[in-house]
């Protein structure tokens, strides 16, 4: 009998011992298959950054254009959103106890080390890294990588390293930029919910002395720009398939970037409080 | 060198399907060889063999007199400086315009040339293919014929010495048709290089070419004169090759 018959022969709900070790054994092969083309990746990406002139400089403008100027609309509006939020989500234990002074350091803290950074990267995530390994993907299809290589150019230097710089770039910047705009998010929201007076809220996120954690949130910025850049890349060039296989990248793209945002994040706040 | 091309008893195995078995296939210099079979047969993968896009995994390929140079990057960029590809999905570049596309090898070459060589090269490019003035639109918004011309001559424009064609006439009316063999005619003739065309369409290629190859279940079962091929009494032969007789 065939190998494949196997699994019918096995009694409903009490699957085979070797079948569920061997899922799991293949599930611990994919993800090392995948952390191990990631870091061949990265190593190939540095490489090629510190070649010279191994990189295309009109790429990298081009790029730092579509994931940096681009997406500010949606994080400036994620930021002020979730700014006043993280001021809402204080404000009855603010009032409850009279410590209005507090809501500034409070939103403060949150929006530069946590919050900001973590949630604009998601965004990000979603937006360029998904789109970045969409168009990845569509040029493997249609053979636009394959052109590039017979051209004698590799697709690492040309295509994913001004997408790496790119992204570390325009996430750091727009990390900067959605902490503006978070904290006067959480400014309106003080004054016109909470009817705290706007000046008590900056006092507040001023004298708290929160520099330390403003470039957390920027190192946090910098590797989740990195991150993404990575996984978006590797999932892109990866593709097989047509378009079947470009959704399916995408998806594994969002997801494994959503992860290595929360991992990143937590080491960085680890080391960095250590 | 008495050949630009030789693949020497090449077996390919993709996924864990043998695609390509012993193939064995060798391309006189500046001659139009024609590359003939059914879908699947393995013409698109014995092109990408000569594009040094895929290695065997048993047998040789040779280009320009020597073995392709996989494990080294520099000697294979030089390879293929020498070969040019137009690709079956044509595989050009939708961010880039029509005339970066065209300009793309040699903008991108380790000395490119001069900006104003540059611009008189891709506008020749383009007035050979009867696109003049179309370099400032975007590769989408032409038709399918006209993205063709503009992969025919993005291929051509660093004059190589083995150029590749998969299928350029692919969805195309006969009219549109006609002129691009007819483009690729012109430019070997003009440039002497050694052309090689994958397609179904014997009745042009028997126009164009002069060397016919017979892809058959991923094993190049017959080259010759297309006249051998038709008196081959091999049926898997005639069958491609006698396509014009079954018409008429």
């Amino acid at each position: 009998m065939s190998e494949t018959m196997q699994p019918e022969l096995a009694a409903p709900g009490n699957p085979p011992r070797a079948g569920f070790l061997a899922d799991v054994g293949r599930a611990i092969l994919a993800a090392c298959a995948v952390v191990g083309g990631m870091s061949v990746l990265q190593v190939r990406i540095l490489r090629s950054t510190f070649a010279r002139g191994a990189f295309d400089y009109d790429e990298t403008v081009r790029q730092l254009f579509k994931v940096g100027v681009r997406s500010v609309g949606v994080v400036v509006a994620t930021a002020t959103f979730v700014g006043a939020l993280m001021v809402i989500s204080s404000g009855n234990f603010v009032k409850g106890t009279g410590a209005t002074s507090i809501v500034g350091w409070a939103a403060g803290t949150a929006i530069f080390s946590e919050v900001g950074p973590v949630l604009i990267g998601l965004m990000f995530s979603g937006r360029v890294g998904a789109n970045n390994t969409a168009e990845l993907g569509t040029m493997v299809v249609t053979n636009q990588v394959d052109a590039l290589r017979v051209l004698g150019i590799d697709p690492i230097a040309y295509l994913v390293v001004p997408r790496f710089l790119a992204m570390i770039v325009m996430l750091v910047l727009l990390t900067c930029i959605g902490d503006i705009f978070a904290l006067a998010g959480g400014a309106v929201a003080c004054s016109a919910l909470l009817g705290i007076d706007m000046r008590v809220y900056w006092q507040g996120v001023l004298e708290s002395r929160l520099v330390d954690e403003f470039v957390m949130g920027l190192v946090k910025a910098f590797f989740f720009g990195g991150g993404i850049a990575i996984v978006s890349c590797h999932w892109g060039l990866g593709v097989t398939g047509g378009a079947r296989g470009v959704g399916r990248a995408v998806n594994h793209s969002v997801v494994t970037a959503a992860i290595a945002i929360f991992v990143v994040n937590f080491f960085v706040t680890v080391l960095w409080t250590w | 060198m008495d050949h630009v091309a030789q693949i020497l008893d090449v077996s390919l195995t993709l996924s864990g399907t043998r695609v390509l078995d012993q193939v064995t296939l060798s391309l006189a210099p500046g001659r139009v060889h024609a590359l003939v079979g059914p879908g699947g047969s393995g013409k698109t993968l014995v092109l990408k063999l000569l594009a040094t896009l895929l290695a065997p995994n048993d047998g040789e390929v040779r280009l320009f007199g020597d073995p392709v140079p996989h494990d080294a990057p520099d000697e294979l960029r030089a390879v293929r400086s020498r070969i040019g590809v137009q690709f079956q999905n044509l595989a050009l570049f939708d961010f880039l315009s029509v005339a970066e596309n065209v300009a793309f090898p040699l903008a991108q070459d380790r000395s490119p040339p001069p900006p104003d060589v540059l611009s008189q090269r891709v506008a020749a490019a383009l007035d050979s293919v009867r696109l003049a003035g179309q370099g400032d639109q975007p590769v989408q918004a032409l038709s399918g014929g006209m993205q063709r011309r503009v992969a025919v001559a993005r291929a051509a424009i660093g004059q190589p010495d083995l150029l590749l064609f998969d299928d350029p006439s692919g969805g195309l009316d006969p009219v549109t048709t006609s002129r691009i063999f007819q483009l690729i005619g012109e430019h070997q003739r003009r440039t002497g290089c050694t052309v090689v065309v994958a397609s179904h369409d014997v009745d042009r290629l028997a126009l164009l070419c002069t060397d016919f190859h017979v892809v058959h279940g991923g094993s190049v079962i017959f080259s010759g004169s297309l006249a051998d091929g038709r008196a081959c009494p091999d049926p898997r032969v005639k069958v491609f090759l006698d396509v014009r007789n079954d018409a008429t």
